[in-house]
Order: C-alpha cells, then structure tokens, then sequence
C-alpha cells in the first residue's frame, strides 16, 4: 500500500446566505436537527430566520407525506427577513420527505438523501411509482446519495447495548454532521449540548456524538461532494444576542411588562396550538411572580382573567382562533368592565379547527368586531419572533393607559420561527405606569368608578382589598360616573361613544407610522404581522430595480397610526398583502374611505417574495 | 398619619347597598339577602376585603345588592372569574352567587372545576327547580314530569342532583339550608365562610311567581320540623317535631325508623361530616322519600389552590431567588457581536483542519521565531511613529448626506462617529458609500449616517508597534484604524497607505 492518495480539497466557495430544508419522518427528529443547525450559525454571527414545518398529526404513519416534519433555516451575512422563499439545499430522510419538499426546492440546488431509505416500501407510501433517483426525474438538481443508516450503524458498531433501532434513531446527527461540514460549522455547540442533554446517559451522547462526527468525516473523507460553501457572519449592531421564538419572546415580554407594572403576571389559559409553548414558557417562572391558571375550558380562561384583571393582576390569556370564538362574550364583559387585560392569539389557518399547526392573519376581524355589541378593543401585531418581545410590553401600556382589552394578534408563523434579538437590559425599558386610588374615608365623597381621566377618558383601576372604594361592577348598561346599571337611552349612547373614543385617544400615545423608502411616490405596500419579512424583501428589490415604492408596516391596528390616512394619500396606489381574503384592505377602505390593492393569500403557508415583487411589478407596469 | 387602626365596628347596615332591590314580592332572595347582611359583621372581616361574583339569573343580582366590592358577571360564568380573582388577590374572602341554571346548566362545567380545584370561595346556588329570569322554563333540577313553558307535557329529563354532583368534583365543605330557615340558613352561612377552600352550599330557594310550591313541606313552620333532617357532626340522625324519628342504616340502604319498640338513638346513624360515604348516602336522601338533610354534610381540610400557587411562588423564590428579568433573558446560548471582523476571524480559526497541516509542516523547516530584520522594526517602533491623521469626526445623529458631504469636502475616505459623549461608536468609509449607500437610498438627508456605518470599529492606541496595525490591517482587511484615548474619545486616524508608505522607508 505505497500508493499515495492525493486527494483534491473541495472548493470552498463564499455564499451570501443560503436556505436549507431538513425533511424527513416526524419520529426522525428533524426540529432538533434543524434547530441545532440554528443554534450553531447563530453562535457563529449569521443572521438567522427559521420556519419549522410539522404535522398536525403528532403520530401520522411512518414513510408517508401526512407525516412529513420539516425544518427551514435560513442563515446569511445580511440582515434577513424571512426563512428563505426556496431552499437551496434540501436533506431528505426518506421518499415521503423528498416528495413533499421538492416542489420548494430551488431549481438547480442540492439534494442529499438517504438511499437506504428507498426501499420498495417507502416508495409505495409515499406514492412513488418509479424510484426517483433512478428515474432521471431529479435531473437539474444535484443529487447526493448517501447511504445514510448503512454508514451510521456501522459507525456505531462499538455501541454494542445499542439495537440498530437505536442506532437509527441517531441518524438525524449523521446528517447534522455531514451538513455541518458542507456548510463548514463547528460541531462543538451540539456537541456541548449533547452531553449536557444526556448527562445522565453519557453513552448516548457518545453515541450521537459519534453518529455526527461520522457525517462530518463523510463529507471530509469522500469525493462525493466537490463543494463546501462558507456563508461570513453578518453585521449585525453590536450587542448580545440570542435566539428567539416568537413565543418565547413574548413570554419574555409578558413577565417583562408585569415586572415594570410592579404587577404579578396571571395567565390564564386553555392548551391550543400554536399557542400552548407560551404557557410551557411562563409556568416555570413562579420566582418572577407568575401565577399561570391552566383552565377547565377557554371560556375559563378568559373569565379568570377578568377576574384577575378586576383583582389587579396583569391579567393574559393567550389562545388561537377557534378559543378566542369561545371567549368572545368575556372579552365583551371585560370592555365592559372596563378592565386592562391582554388576550394574545396566536393565529393558525382557519376556519373552524382549519390548519392547526399552519399559519394565517385570518382573525383580524375576529379580534376587531368579533363580540356582540359595540365592543372597540386594543389591537396591536408583531411583526417578527424578536417583535413579540416588545409588542408585549407595548400591549400592556396600551390596556393600562385606556383600562380596556388588548389583543396581541400573533401567527404560528412568527410563535415558531427563530431569530437573532439582541439582549436588551432589563433596566433600559421604561416602567410602565400604573395607578390606583387610595383609600376614601367617611365625607371623602361616593367614589365614582366610571369617572373618567379627562385625557384618557380611562375610568380608575380600583383595587379590591381598598377601604372606602367598595363598589359594584358588571355587564349590564351603566350609568357615567357611578356606573350603576341604567336603561337610560342617553347613557347607553354616552358610554358607547367614551368606550370607543378612549381606544381612539390611544393613537396620541402610540407612534406615528413610518416607512421605509421614499415619503411619497408611486407605490406604498402596507403589511400587517408575519408577512413583514416577505414584503419588505419584496419592496428591496424593487427599489433597487429604481421604482418609486415603499414599505409600510402596521404594528398598531386599533387605534390606526394618526398620520395614516394622510400616509397612504402620498402615493398613487396603496397595495396590502396579507394571509386572509383582505381583512385589513376591508378595513382600511371602510375606515379611512381609501382605494387600497388586496393581494391575498390563503395557503396558510407564509408568502414568496417573488409572489409580492411580482404583484408591485404588475401594479407599476 | 394617624389612621390608627381601631376595630371599626360593622353593623348589618354597612353592607346595605344604596340601590333598590328590584326581586320579586315575595322572592325568597330577599331573605337569603337579609340573612347574608347579617353574617357579615359577625366574620370580623373588613369589607373592603369581601367580593360577591355572580353570574345571570335573578338570583345573579345579588352582589348589586350589598355594600362590598362586586362583579354581575356572564351566564354561568362566575367561578371562573372569583379563581382569577383569588389567584389574582389571594387576601380577599370570595363569595359566588349562582342559581340552579347559571350554576348547572350553562355553568355546571365551571362549578364542578373550581369545587375540585379547592378554590378559597364560597359559593352558594339558590335552588328554586325553575328558569325565573327567562320566566319560567324547566330547569336541570327540574323535577320529572314538571309542567312550565318549556315543557307543557311534563319534563322528561331526569334532574340533577346538586350535594351529589359536588360530593363527586370532591368538594371540601358541603350544606344545604332553606330560604324560610332564618336561623339555619345564617348558620350555615357562617359555618362556610369559617371554611377554608370551597365551600358549596345549596339553599332550597321559593320562586314565588314560576315554581310557588315546589318547597311547600320545608318552608312551611307548622309541618317543616317533620320533613327536615338536620344534621349536626357527632350526633344521631334524629328528627321531627317530638323528635321521635330517626334514620338506620339498612344494608346500604337508609330507612325511616321510629324512636321506640325497641328502637333506640344508638340504633341510629351518627352524622359523621368526614365521612366521604355517609355524605353520599345523605345525598341520595330526598324529600319527600326521606326527610330533607339540611346543614353540614361534609367538612374536610385540604390544602387550598390559592395557597399551594402562592407557596410554590415562594418555594421558587427561595429556591431560585426572586427572578431576574437580566437573567431570564440571557439563559440561552449567547453571543456577543463587538464588530463584524472579530467574529469572522474566530470563525477562520476554527475552521480550516488544512492551517494545522501547513503549521505541523513548517515545524520541522524553519526556526520560526527567527524574525527578519524588517520584523523586528515594525515591533519596536509605535504607532506614534507613523504620525496619526488628526480625524474628522461627525455625530451619530447626522445624516448620510451630510456624511458624504465631510468625505468629499476634506477629501478623505473615512469619518470617526461620535456619540454625544464625543467617544466613537463608528466609522463610516467611502467603501459604505459603495457597498450601501450609492443607488440604494433614495434620500440621503432622510437616512442616518448610524444606520450605515459599521458600529464599534476595532481601535488601536499610540503605543502599540505597527506590526499589531500591519497585523490588524492584512487579518481584516481594515484600511482605516481609529486611535482612541482612555476615555474612547477618537485622537487620530491611521490609514493602509501610511504603513505601505513605511514598509516602503523600511525596506529600502
């Protein structure tokens, strides 16, 4: 064996962001691949989007396309916005998760899978006549066959307590590995994470860990892959940063917020996907004063937080469509009561029970006119995972100042995507503040609950438990000042109007709206939530193309901005995308009595910039 | 500050609200009412302490009624408004007014969480067997066969039963007492506000106008002693007016037996109020079958849920320490972004298996420390010998425009950015101008010179060698290197061209 094996480096060529698509079996364990892979570009300095994709079915049959999980993370040297319109690089598991991705996939890109998951079987589940990597159907793409379970058990000869069952379930790091290695990543991040998760059972993190150090020399060793591709950190401002889930910044910011009210933080709550993760995110932090309430139903939920709102609590539900239709007489009651509290909803694709673990910005006419009665309420929206920090603070300013409801209209999109968000010190953001009346004695004079601040039109927050203040609130029709149950045609017309102007009053307090390019022009795309990323991608490119567009992003539904009508005259046409029928564009034209263009999408699966650019493109001709 | 804190004595008039009771003539509300104003003063608990929550019916009135604070809430729903209430307050002393309607029917699913929950609230269901508010239609205690509005052939729904349906959702405390009882009823009323947790209680309650005599053997003076068993803890079920009745265990089964022929009070059943069994089978005892139980029929001491939430807040407290907003978000994987180049050079170190290679290789070539001539000045002279640039700097609220107006105006290819502190958050090139600014935004007088410049720009200082900007400059890539004093205020500037400019003197 004298012969030398000289063999040629790969190239390693420098992209400025790439999209990669980890599918495979929902029992595969692609969320922890994808995440880890997260984890690791983040720690390097790239800035990251993510998407998740799993199946409603937790348990769907094995091999099939029902149960396909993905995870999408998209990482680069710029500032980005969104998950990526088309991966460029997809790992497939097996068949099904091939199947399901590839009409995604960028033509051209990078597949690697598992050959030793195309088993006759696996073809027939997941509706392959031919196999497609004998077929010449994958032709176009370049196409990396790796025999994936053959190679990792192998690997793991040594784990001799391990059945191949168990070795298999190690697959997902033999890809991580061989990912880690194209990409040009460090293992150490996982690898510190695998023996911290497995501390217990150290021979399963070597076992991992083995599985993933044998992808990585893979790639290294083999001659299969003639490329490596290094993607620089981005500059993003300088700072500390983390990863954050929409739902984890918004629990963050929900403790947050109570902390600066100096309030306890009740969260009452019923299990929903996509929102449960919040409620998984508040009950460990009893230490911060949280007091989380998993309630009998949704309507119980939205009853203790009127109860805790009353009690003096920051009081939070946070649900997903199909609750908030359960809890719309409660919230009716709590614009009654006249009560700061939050409900959160964090939508999915509807109706009825719809798409459970999709997204869509279909409730927002729900939170707007969804009770009976004339029922005005607060209504704000995040526009990415690290947003939902802050919107969350800025919810509970709103309902405090106006003694009203707020919705937080989040979407699964945004409640499981991941991104940078740079720390912030907790002792930076501003108190928010709140005050009770104090005790009355004998001639203080009757206290009045529905007298109202004369700025904010907001009655006082009057807290069981103070001497003197004794009163009596509830739903029925009620008198001004002394909120006693009236039938009084004038009052119920008086207090209908105060309950509307006092949200209307809120836009003195919240921003003007800004925009992002020219301040006046052909075009003003306006976008509400999720979509932020795809629009403002979209509008980019068109600017760069030289057209005269620009981008408006509404964090602040109910109360609108108060220069927005004027906003929107500045430019020619006005065009709204959103994941609905045109709720917003409805209800813009019927407010502010403004032509606005409707781009529509209800595929309950986030938007393409291509899809958006292409729409300015056909308005500007 | 002299408020000194004299026990105030409350009268029953204290809880006497100023607005007009609007029940019907006649409703037995209106004693439920008089004998709750009468309880109060005697708990010894502040009013402002004392919270009434009820839902709809006529009986969801109530809290209008007395003088403390309350909430007419929605159908069916206050049990779940007084569990936020009391998660939300735990000092407060939490009564619950429902009806056999808005408690069973619409709200039947919220009594039975709250009563297994354990929650700190008093919760009293006026039972009159009939919908009033809604004038007169069965209700889920309806008895079978009734006729109203709803049913005019008779009810054929099988009713419930309201002591066995809290007995079964685990209840601590469970009574019954009668609207025409005055002295019962108060008593049982303080009996379950002295209980800690939920306390249930079910009032046989007349509707006068809807379902007039459904009560007419209980509430009767003259016949009601014959028809009701009450109970008190430790003693014999003996009842009526001579008191010459009794009840036996049978079997299973409880029987009706008379005191005499060789039937004496130890032959009797013995109220036991902790007895999980003997509450069920006083459940199942109804009038007129058996006389009416009335009073405690199950007492027992289970922590409450207020109480274990409060105690793990501060088991965790303990435990973890009172939270930390700075910690809560910084238990993540983190990292820190000083400037761009510094983590790309991490990442270069990291990365490249091949550098260790080439290293390994040289090892046995070349004495590596042996430096060159050349070497050995760029270490010993400082940065001071290349005569710094004095810097223009511009602050960081100016515009682009205005930046690009400095660069073209002193000719330079670099600004210093300066907080109100004059110390140097940035530098701004003439390669931002290229990469980010030119043909990429539209109005630079809109455009902040901060949203552009490449923030906390690696520095150097007057005495480190040139061989450290040599090193800075070929590493990076950096053309501009900013000189900063202890204080970060920028003191001068030096560029690629001036140390090519003395590589160039110190080669030849």
């Amino acid at each position: 064996m004298t012969e030398t094996i000289t063999k040629e480096q790969p190239v390693i060529e420098e992209l400025e962001s790439v999209a990669i698509r980890f599918a495979g079996d929902s029992g595969d364990g692609m969320q922890l691949t994808g995440t880890q892979f997260t984890n690791t570009s983040a720690v390097l300095g790239n800035d990251i989007s993510t998407m998740p994709d799993f199946p409603a079915e937790i348990r769907a049959p094995a091999g099939t396309l029902a149960g396909v999980s993905g995870f999408q993370v998209h990482f680069s040297s710029q500032d980005i916005l969104t998950p990526g319109d088309a991966p460029q690089v997809l790992i497939a598991m097996n068949p099904a998760a091939l199947k399901a991705s590839l009409p995604e996939l960028e033509k051209g890109g990078i597949i690697v899978v598992n050959t030793d998951a195309f088993t006759k079987q696996n073809l027939a589940k997941a509706g392959y006549k031919a196999n497609p990597l004998e077929d010449n159907s994958l032709q176009g793409y370049q196409v990396m066959e790796v025999a994936m379970t053959t190679l990792n058990r192998n690997a793991l000869d040594e784990f001799t307590d391990l059945s191949n069952r168990e070795k298999d379930r190690s697959q997902n790091f033999f890809a991580l590995g061989l990912v880690f290695w194209m990409f040009d990543r460090s293992m150490e991040t996982t690898k510190d994470w695998l023996y911290a998760k497995f501390a217990k059972r150290p021979e399963i993190a070597a076992a991992n860990f083995k599985a993933m150090q044998t992808g990585y020399f893979y790639g290294e060793t083999t001659e299969t892959f003639q490329r490596r591709y290094m993607v620089r950190p981005a500059s993003l401002p300088a700072g500390t940063y983390r990863k954050v889930t929409g739902n984890e910044a918004l629990a963050m910011g929900l403790v947050t917020a109570a902390q600066k009210m100096g309030k306890p933080l009740f969260y009452g709550t019923y299990p929903i996907t996509p929102a449960s993760d919040i409620l998984h995110a508040l009950a460990p932090l009893r230490n911060f004063d949280v007091r989380t309430f998993q309630a009998e139903d949704e309507i119980a939920a939205m009853g203790s937080v009127v109860g805790a709102a009353f009690g003096g609590a920051l009081a939070v539900t946070g649900t997903s469509g199909p609750g908030v239709a359960l809890k719309s007489e409660a919230i009716g009651l709590g614009v009654m009561l006249e009560l700061p509290m939050i409900i959160v909803n964090v939508q999915r694709g509807g109706p009825s029970t719809g798409l459970p673990t999709k997204t869509e910005q279909s409730d927002l006419l729900q939170a707007m006119y969804g009770r009976n009665g004339e029922s005005p309420v607060i209504i704000v929206a995040p526009a990415s995972p690290a947003d939902c920090f802050d919107i969350a603070i800025e919810a509970a300013r709103l309902a405090v100042r106006a003694m009203c409801p707020a919705f937080i209209l989040s979407e699964g999109f945004l409640a499981n995507s991941a991104e940078p968000w740079r720390i912030p010190n907790a002792e930076d953001i501003p108190t928010i503040e709140v005050t009770h009346p104090g005790p009355m004695h004998n001639g203080d004079g009757p206290f009045l609950p529905y007298l109202r601040n004369e700025e904010t039109l907001a009655r006082p927050w009057a807290i069981p438990g103070t001497p003197g203040l004794e009163h009596r609130v509830g739903g029925l029709s009620k008198a001004p000042n002394t909120g006693n149950v009236s039938y009084d045609p004038a009052h119920n017309e008086q207090m209908n109007r105060e309950r509307a102007e006092k949200v209307a009053r809120l836009a003195n307090a919240i921003p003007e709206q800004d925009v992002f390019g020219p301040k006046r022009g052909d075009l003003l795309v306006v976008s509400w939530g999720g979509p932020y990323g795809v629009v403002r991608s979209a509008v980019q490119r068109a600017q760069r193309e030289g057209k005269s567009v620009a981008h408006a992003q509404l964090r602040y539904i109910n109360p609108l901005p108060r220069n927005f009508k004027e906003l929107l005259g500045r430019y020619k046409h006005v065009l709204v995308p959103e994941m609905n029928n045109g709720q917003l564009a409805m209800l813009l034209r019927g407010k502010l009595d403004v032509n606005v263009i409707s781009y529509t999408n209800m595929t309950a699966r986030p938007m393409k910039i291509a899809n958006v650019k292409a729409k300015i493109d056909e308005i500007l001709g | 500050m002299s408020t000194a804190t004299t026990e105030i004595q409350l009268t029953r008039k204290d809880f006497v609200s100023d607005q007009t009771v609007r029940w019907c003539p006649g409703c037995g509300d209106y004693a439920i009412l008089a004998q709750m104003q009468k309880v109060m003063p005697e708990l010894g608990i502040p009013k402002e302490k004392i919270v009434f929550v009820s839902g709809i019916g006529c009986s969801s009135r109530f809290p209008y009624y007395m003088d403390t604070y309350g909430v007419h809430s929605i159908h069916g729903r206050a049990p779940t408004l007084a569990t936020g209430l009391a998660v939300s307050n735990p000092e407060l002393c939490i009564w619950v007014i429902t009806g056999d309607g808005d408690g069973l029917s619409i709200g039947g699913n919220h009594l039975i969480h709250a009563i297994r929950r354990n929650v700190n609230l008093n919760i009293i269901l006026f039972n009159n067997r009939i919908y009033g508010l809604t004038k007169g239609q069965y209700s889920p205690t309806s008895r079978q066969g009734k006729v109203t509005k709803s049913s005019p052939m008779g009810s054929i729904e099988q009713p419930l039963n309201p002591i066995a349906l809290a007995l079964a959702a685990e209840a601590t405390f469970v009574a019954r007492s009668i609207d025409a009882h005055t002295q019962h009823l108060e008593e049982t009323l303080r009996r379950a506000a002295e209980h800690p947790g939920t306390s249930f209680v079910e009032i046989y309650q007349n509707c006068v106008i809807f379902n007039p005599n459904e009560w007419d053997g209980l509430s009767d003076r003259s016949v009601r002693d014959d028809n009701i068993l009450y109970l008190e803890h430790g003693m014999p079920m003996v009842f009526g007016k001579d008191r010459n009745k009794g009840i036996r265990l049978n079997g299973f089964t409880p029987e009706v037996v008379e005191l005499g022929n060789g039937i004496e009070e130890g032959d009797l059943l013995i109220h036991d109020a902790t007895s999980t069994q003997l509450a069920f089978i006083l459940s199942s005892m109804e009038y007129p079958q058996f006389p009416a139980p009335m009073g405690v029929i199950r007492d027992v001491r289970k922590p409450d849920y207020v109480s274990q939430l409060m105690g793990q807040v501060q088991t965790a407290q303990a435990q973890r320490g009172v939270g930390d907003l700075n910690k809560l978000y910084r238990a993540a994987d983190l990292w820190t972004v000083n400037e761009r180049e510094d983590v790309a050079a991490k990442v270069a170190g990291e990365l490249s298996l091949d550098m260790d290679e080439e290293y390994v290789d040289n090892l046995d070539k070349a004495d590596m420390d042996a430096t060159t001539q050349v070497q050995d000045q760029l270490i010993e002279s400082s940065i001071a010998d290349l005569n710094p640039h004095v810097p223009i700097t511009i602050d960081v609220q100016s515009s682009l425009e205005r930046a690009t107006r400095q660069l073209n105006l002193h000719n330079i290819g670099c600004l210093l950015v300066t907080d109100a502190r004059d110390q140097l958050v940035g530098i701004f090139t003439e390669r931002d101008v290229l990469m980010k600014v030119a043909g990429l935004v539209d109005d630079l007088s809109d455009a902040k010179v901060a949203d552009y410049m490449t923030p906390s720009p690696v520095t150097i200082k007057p005495d480190q060698p040139i061989a450290q900007a040599l090193h800075l400059m070929s590493v990076h890539g950096f053309r501009h290197l900013p000189l900063v004093d202890e204080q970060g205020h920028p003191t001068g500037i030096i560029s690629s061209r001036d140390v090519v400019a003395y590589l160039n003197q110190a080669v030849n």
